[in-house]
């Protein structure tokens, strides 16, 4: 008895603690008929970044009056995307927009969704071309490569040798970077010279280990890239450690808020991103755009707050140039 | 004798099944349309299976927590052996065998060595997975030849094949609990396993085939799942045991060994399905579909012991 009675209390707590977080504002979205629907899928939920892109999304719908269906999975697996685009084409979504985890496992739901008279599109992360009819491209790989390079340039005196800490040594855009990066510096900055590349593994203590140890071995080092949002903390923190602030620099692309405490410090004094809630704000407008058939395949157009953005190819557009943010406008950003 | 007692508690899960669903039904006007419900079923076919298996695990007393990873790696052993040259229908043997030998792993440790299930199968949880991860190299495998839909994506009229697949394995395994010697032998061991063994019943041969049966389901379910989603990929069926298992205690297996029933499994396996299926077209964010099946499954259990307590 004395079990059940625990069991019960423990029934009752996670029943009062649902409750009270539902009650704090669960979001959901009224079916109006009539309305025309989108559905916009992140590549997983609950994470800061994907949060900043549904705020950016609701905004985008409630300027355009459409219904905003936002979902995805818990964590970032292609195959539980598969399911959601195969609901979502019961529920008669007019667009579907996907942030896919993996370009061509979900190229057959997108396809049966087509058939379906549904309009898709990707955002962020593309999935196979002939799946969808737009991509939305948050940002080049050149322009985000230079963008990096270029403020390492400004804060080093154009010379010296440097360190890079990737995530991972076969990421692709990762890599895609890195190219960016080496040639800029060979057509630009013939004095800089990128060292070495060290993979943190995405993980925030490996990124500080790798870099203390690379710069024990090579105390010449001018200066330090974390390319990724975990490397770049990583990086920071280590550089703080040991005393370099100031001495060996540091840049790269990361989330504001991540690498905040490194900006007010002067280890970091500026780091490069997009915008996600302009990323989520200008997938709305493009699904919207597609349904009304007011795509152009090149040129520009208008879209809302984002004034007038570029097609960068006939079924791509670009969000626009990266954004570089330091201590002075942080705060702006809540992602 | 538990029979009349299990009815009452079928019947109250059949009721809260038809509660739920007039609740979603409510929530969205497209849920309760047979395009959807078909059109759904499709992706609890795969737990559904392998719940099956899990219901006799736990009916032993046991617990089988590598059922997603297993999946996983059955699926990238059938993709990777195809994608490497292999014909298909030898690749669909090896996953087969691959599943098989997944469950009579984790049986044998659970007998021979006498280590604990929880333990045994938190250990498979990660080998499986990482063995997954090793074949697939983070990659995918795609391309299959047109003939392989058949075992996820075909229709027979406007139901989907594997549906079948699924009636019929719960009709076999709920005979085989019900009414078979190997029934009784499974619930003995799970009521007390010392008191099982005295009188006769062969413990270890019994055990070994539960997992290992676990396994052969795993690897059908992950041949439909492959064919399904038409790609073989390490990270398939992450957090497929929580599905799995919720349904099976839903149903009213208790964890404790000793009683479940397929027919049980079954309702716990729907309800799962309409919670699920309903709050996404609801629009209900999947991280509150999360908090929600577990003050389901806490509930559940917390039914259970009382229809236990009554039933003492």
């Amino acid at each position: 008895m004395r079990r059940a009675a625990a069991i019960a209390g423990l029934a009752l707590l996670a029943a009062a603690l649902a409750g009270c977080h539902v009650g704090a504002g669960a979001p959901t979205y009224s079916a109006e008929d009539g309305k025309t629907k989108i559905c916009m899928m992140p590549k997983l939920v609950g994470i800061p970044y994907f949060n900043a892109t549904e705020r950016g999304a609701k905004d985008a719908a409630r300027e355009l009056k459409v219904e905003l269906d936002y979902n995805g999975p818990t964590d970032a697996a292609a195959v539980r995307q598969v399911e959601f685009i195969q609901q979502w084409v019961q529920l008669r979504c007019d667009a579907i927009t996907v942030a896919g985890n993996d370009p061509d496992a979900l190229a057959p739901a997108l396809k049966e969704a087509r058939r379906a008279g549904i309009k898709t599109g990707s955002w962020d992360a593309d999935v196979a071309k002939d799946a969808r009819s737009y991509f939305v491209n948050q940002a080049t790989f050149k322009a985000i490569g230079e963008a990096m390079m270029d403020i390492m340039a400004a804060e080093t005196d154009r010379k010296g040798k440097f360190l890079i800490v990737t995530g991972s040594l076969t990421a692709p855009n990762q890599n895609e970077w890195i190219a960016a990066m080496r040639k800029r510096a060979k057509e630009r900055y013939p004095k800089m010279r990128i060292a070495s590349v060290q993979p943190g593994e995405e993980n925030l203590q490996k990124g500080i280990d790798v870099t203390k140890s690379y710069l024990s071995a090579n105390p010449d080092t001018a200066g330090v890239f974390g390319i990724t949002t975990v490397a770049l903390p990583g990086v920071a923190e280590a550089v703080r450690q040991l005393g370099l602030t100031g001495k060996v620099k540091v840049t790269g692309l990361t989330d504001p808020i991540l690498v905040k405490p490194y900006l007010e410090e002067g280890v970091v004094q500026k780091a490069v991103l997009w915008n996600p809630e302009d990323l989520g704000y200008l997938a709305v407008h493009v699904a919207k755009r597609m349904l009304d058939g007011t795509m152009p395949s090149s040129g520009s157009f208008e879209a809302g707050r984002l004034g007038r953005v570029k097609m960068t190819a006939k079924d791509e557009v670009l969000l626009g140039p990266p954004l570089v943010f330091s201590e002075k406008d942080v705060d702006k950003y809540d992602f | 004798m538990v029979g009349g007692r299990s009815v009452s508690r079928e019947l109250v899960l059949a009721g809260v099944l038809l509660a739920l669903i007039v609740v979603m039904a409510i929530a969205s006007s497209l849920f309760l349309t047979t395009g959807n419900l078909l059109n759904t079923s499709r992706f609890y076919v795969e737990p559904g299976l392998i719940a099956l298996g899990m219901t006799l695990v736990i009916v032993t007393g046991g617990i089988d927590l590598s059922v997603g990873a297993s999946l996983a790696l059955v699926s990238v052993v059938l993709g990777f052996a195809f994608g490497s040259g292999v014909p298909l229908w030898l690749a669909i043997l090896l996953a087969l065998a691959t599943g098989l030998l997944c469950g009579a792993f984790n049986g044998l440790f659970v007998t021979l060595l006498d280590l604990n299930p929880l333990v045994v199968t938190l250990g498979t949880f990660a080998l499986f997975r990482g063995l997954a991860f090793v074949i697939s190299d983070a990659g995918a495998v795609s391309a299959f030849p047109s003939w392989f839909e058949v075992f996820g994506q075909y229709y027979v009229g406007p139901v989907p094949l594997q549906l079948f697949v699924f009636i019929a394995a719960a009709l076999g395994i709920g005979l085989l609990l019900a009414r078979g010697r190997f029934g009784r032998y499974v619930r003995a061991i799970g009521y007390n396993p010392r008191a099982a063994r005295y009188s006769g019943v062969p413990v270890a041969r019994t055990t070994i085939a539960v997992y290992t049966l676990t396994g052969l389901l795993v690897a059908v379910a992950a041949i439909i799942y492959t064919s399904r989603v038409s790609s073989a990929r390490a990270d398939s069926g992450l957090g497929l045991e929580l599905d799995v298992i919720a349904a099976v205690v839903l149903g009213g297996a208790s964890i404790r060994g000793g009683a479940g029933t397929i027919l049980g499994t079954v309702l716990g396996v729907l309800i799962i399905a309409v919670l699920r299926n309903g709050l996404f077209m609801a629009g209900v964010p999947t991280t509150w579909q999360l908090i929600v099946l577990g003050v389901v499954l806490i509930a559940a259990v917390f039914v259970n012991e009382f229809f236990r307590e009554a039933e003492a």
